[in-house]
């Protein structure tokens, strides 16, 4: 069921009482799990917090925890899965979910009272009514039971109902039951409610394929959660901050629309300013301060130099074209329009004169219109506290991306979330500042690979999608998160570069092996360019292309586009999913 | 060529000077040099004693300063081997508040048996007290000697422990890098045992 009341339906409830916090990996989430550990810490809540990163890490989270907890809160996981199911609780847990990801799982959404979804009905869309998807039980059992009434009627408890037919002609106007038919109407009967009920049934199924077809996300879980923090007069700056971070990771993502977006702008402006204004200490040059502004799409470019930011961020890169040398050269033009000397671009940001830095944003935007990148510019948060520090939201979520891809060998997923986690707070600023350089080899990295591929012409095409294979194991790419942001940057350059006239409506699909003992690899599919819904039908045609080639393939992640199968799988899959998709 | 002044005083002096360069907490008892601060003081003694009794046979008093000036001597190495069994007995105190009522095993030799017998009586008379305290049913005074900020901490699990029970009767199950928020007093054992690591 749904709870819009978040302050006493939700909160209120679990004072005093021992919560689980089971917590998805990625940057809204952790930003999510950290307002409601400051929450907690208010009251006094006595808290558990377990990072999972996909349904088996969820199923063993529970699991070791189960017979200690009555309330366990899920974070950006499980909506999209039957709970009660999957993890078999005993009757009185209750799990209160807070997920960005839709659709939701219907049981779980018409569950009576062990799963509460945190969320407003309205906002929702296309839930299918009770009614058109679950068989109304009773009615099916009482026509069982006339039906078997009937028949005993005629064998066992013939003499009552004939003596009753006998007697009760006259009272027959009494009597409750349907009146007594024959042999064959009642066949027929039964054949008219069977055929209702396959029709209903091939009706319900229809209304669950659209249902569940694509998959997108809904509202950010970090902003939802400062929502309850303000209604229960406890926000801060720090938790706005983080709440602005989740939400700028939908966007930077490509989780939702840039329109969804601005109409939480304007939300959380007002949050800004009433904020700002209740400080006392406005006046230091040292209190912490969030501003709103009209910011460019360059990847960290505050913490880069120029040239590097706009040649590595996806989207200048791929309207200027800049891993060709003509490319490079536009980019020389539009730096000697803006009137920035080639030295000073190639410094750091920092390092650049102070008139050269003020006025890089006005003359971006000038001479945006001019050199095709007209959409470079959005409106975002900065974070400026001391005299040194000033950080976009973006640098904020590259940096914990970055973090959280930093497995390595002594370093188990778990740890880097509980870095990610930590480089949040404002005391761990080398952490943040060490995200930031790791952000950067990242993208100096995929724009490498995606200079190489595009030169070596490895994206294929089957004719309803394009892919990409990479060959061998790569330290950043076989990584969910990094494997799709290449993925996205190898689409946009190829529809590009390429002449194709349906390129822009193809899908990409890009795999990685993951690691060469067990041969699995990592398969993520990309929406055409041209679509601008963030709509995502891979998770379905996933599973069917994956029923059809009798592949095993381990749909672990919450995200549903990303998957792992083996090698050898491969191709068959990817033959399956040409069949599906034309 | 220099000849080393050799004078009353030195060893204590140089005893003492060990202890405090000394880079452990409390050093191995420096048996040898006690002992050869003891001789010392014995052999001024006997030599004041030994001159003393002429006095009181002759009433010269000619000797009188340098009778004074061993007797000062002789009272300073007394004074100096004080301060280094004060001194020592000082930082015993220091650990029982640090470590509790057993001698860590790499500290032991360092003390001799006067010491150590020193050291259990105290670790009693400091139970007894502790007892007593607090209604008859005592307080663990070694656990903060200052108090803390806030009833709850927020921890982080370092290693895997298993299951771990409050005083409530609620099991947490401490897995490696889940993050808790549990009260303080139960989990500082666990804090400084390493498992748990305190999030600030």
């Amino acid at each position: 069921m749904f709870i819009q009341d978040l302050k006493n339906d939700f909160y209120r409830q679990l004072i005093g009482k021992r919560i689980l916090i089971i917590v998805n990996y990625d940057v809204d989430a952790i930003c999510a799990s950290k307002i409601l550990q400051s929450l907690f810490k208010y009251d006094h809540m006595l808290y558990t917090v377990v990072p999972i990163m996909g349904v088996t890490g969820l199923k063993r989270a529970y699991s070791e925890h189960q017979g200690d907890v009555k309330y366990v809160l899920l974070i950006n996981c499980g909506g999209c899965v039957d709970i009660v199911e999957l993890l078999q609780p005993a009757e009185d847990v209750t799990f209160y979910i807070c997920d960005s990801h839709r659709p939701l799982d219907v049981c779980n959404v018409y569950s009576d009272r062990q799963v509460c979804i945190l969320g407003d009905p309205a906002l929702e869309e296309n839930i299918p009514g009770f009614e058109s998807i679950f068989y109304d039980s009773e009615g099916e059992d009482g026509d069982d039971d006339d039906d078997e009434d009937e028949d005993g009627g005629e064998n066992g408890d013939s003499g009552a109902g004939e003596s009753d037919d006998g007697n009760g002609d006259g009272d027959s106007s009494e009597r409750v039951r349907a009146p007594k038919l024959s042999r064959m109407q009642k066949h027929e009967q039964r054949i008219l409610r069977q055929r209702a009920r396959r029709q209903w049934e091939s009706e319900r199924d229809r209304i669950m394929f659209d249902y569940t077809q694509f998959s997108y996300y809904g509202r950010s879980t970090a902003l939802y959660i400062f929502e309850l923090a303000w209604k229960l007069s406890k926000d801060n700056m720090d938790l706005l901050w983080w709440a602005i971070v989740g939400i700028s990771e939908q966007l930077l993502l490509g989780k939702i629309e840039s329109a969804a977006y601005t109409l939480e702008l304007e939300n959380i402006q007002s949050h800004v300013s009433r904020l700002t204004n209740k400080t006392n200490d406005q006046n230091t040059m040292s209190a912490s301060k969030i501003n709103f502004e009209n910011d460019l799409h360059l990847v960290l470019y505050r913490h880069w130099t120029v040239t590097e930011s706009m040649r590595y961020s996806r989207y200048s890169a791929c309207k200027l074209k800049l891993w060709t040398l003509r490319g490079e050269k536009r980019l020389h033009e539009l730096l000697v329009e803006m009137g920035l000397p080639l030295v000073h671009a190639r410094q750091t940001y920092s390092a650049m004169d102070l008139i050269l830095r003020k006025e890089f944003y006005s003359m971006v935007e000038q001479l945006a219109e001019k050199y095709g990148i007209p959409d470079i510019v959005y409106g975002t948060f900065t974070l400026s506290y001391g005299y040194r520090s000033r950080y976009a939201a973006a640098d904020y979520v590259y940096a914990l991306l970055a973090i959280l891809q930093s497995v390595k060998k002594h370093k188990t997923p778990e740890d880097c979330f509980m870095e990610a986690s930590d480089a949040l707070s404002r005391q761990h600023k080398q952490l943040l500042n060490v995200g930031i350089d790791n952000a950067k080899l990242l993208h100096a990295a995929i724009f490498r690979q995606v200079q190489s591929c595009l030169e070596a012409h490895q994206v294929h095409s089957t004719g309803s999608f394009f892919y990409y294979v990479l060959q061998e194991e790569h330290a950043f790419f076989s990584y969910p998160y990094a494997l799709a942001l290449l993925a996205k940057f190898v689409l946009h350059g190829h529809v590009a570069t390429t002449r194709v006239r349906q390129a822009p409506d193809l899908p990409l699909i890009a795999t990685c092996p993951l690691d060469a003992s067990q041969g699995m690899c990592l398969l993520v599919g990309i929406a055409p360019v041209r679509e601008d819904s963030p709509k995502n039908f891979f998770g379905k045609a996933f599973d069917q292309a994956a029923q059809k080639s009798k592949t095993n393939l381990l749909q672990d992640f919450f995200e549903p586009s990303i998957v792992q199968l083996r090698q050898s799988d491969l191709t068959r899959f990817l033959d399956a999913l040409t069949v599906l998709l034309t | 060529m220099s000849r080393s002044n050799k004078m009353f005083g030195d060893n204590a002096f140089n005893l003492l000077k060990d202890l405090q360069r000394s880079s452990q907490t409390i050093p191995a008892f420096d048996d040898d040099g006690v002992r050869q601060v003891l001789e010392e003081i014995k052999a001024i003694f006997e030599e004041n004693v030994a001159q003393a009794s002429n006095y009181n046979s002759s009433g010269d008093r000619s000797l009188w300063p340098l009778l004074n000036y061993r007797h000062a001597a002789l009272q300073r190495n007394k004074r100096c081997l004080l301060a280094y069994l004060y001194e020592r007995m000082q930082r015993i105190k220091a650990m029982r508040w640090e470590f509790g009522p057993i001698i860590p095993s790499d500290i032991k030799p360092a003390l001799c048996e006067p010491e150590v017998q020193f050291f259990n009586n105290y670790s009693k008379s400091l139970a007894a007290y502790m007892r007593s305290v607090g209604d008859g049913q005592g307080i663990d005074l070694t656990g903060n000697l200052r108090p803390p900020k806030s009833l709850y901490i927020e921890v982080r699990c370092v290693e895997n422990y298993g299951k771990f029970e409050l005083d409530d009767g609620e099991v947490v199950h401490l897995r490696k890098n889940s993050q808790h928020y549990l009260p303080r007093a139960q989990v500082e054992p666990l804090v400084r045992q390493g498992i748990l690591q305190h999030i600030t």
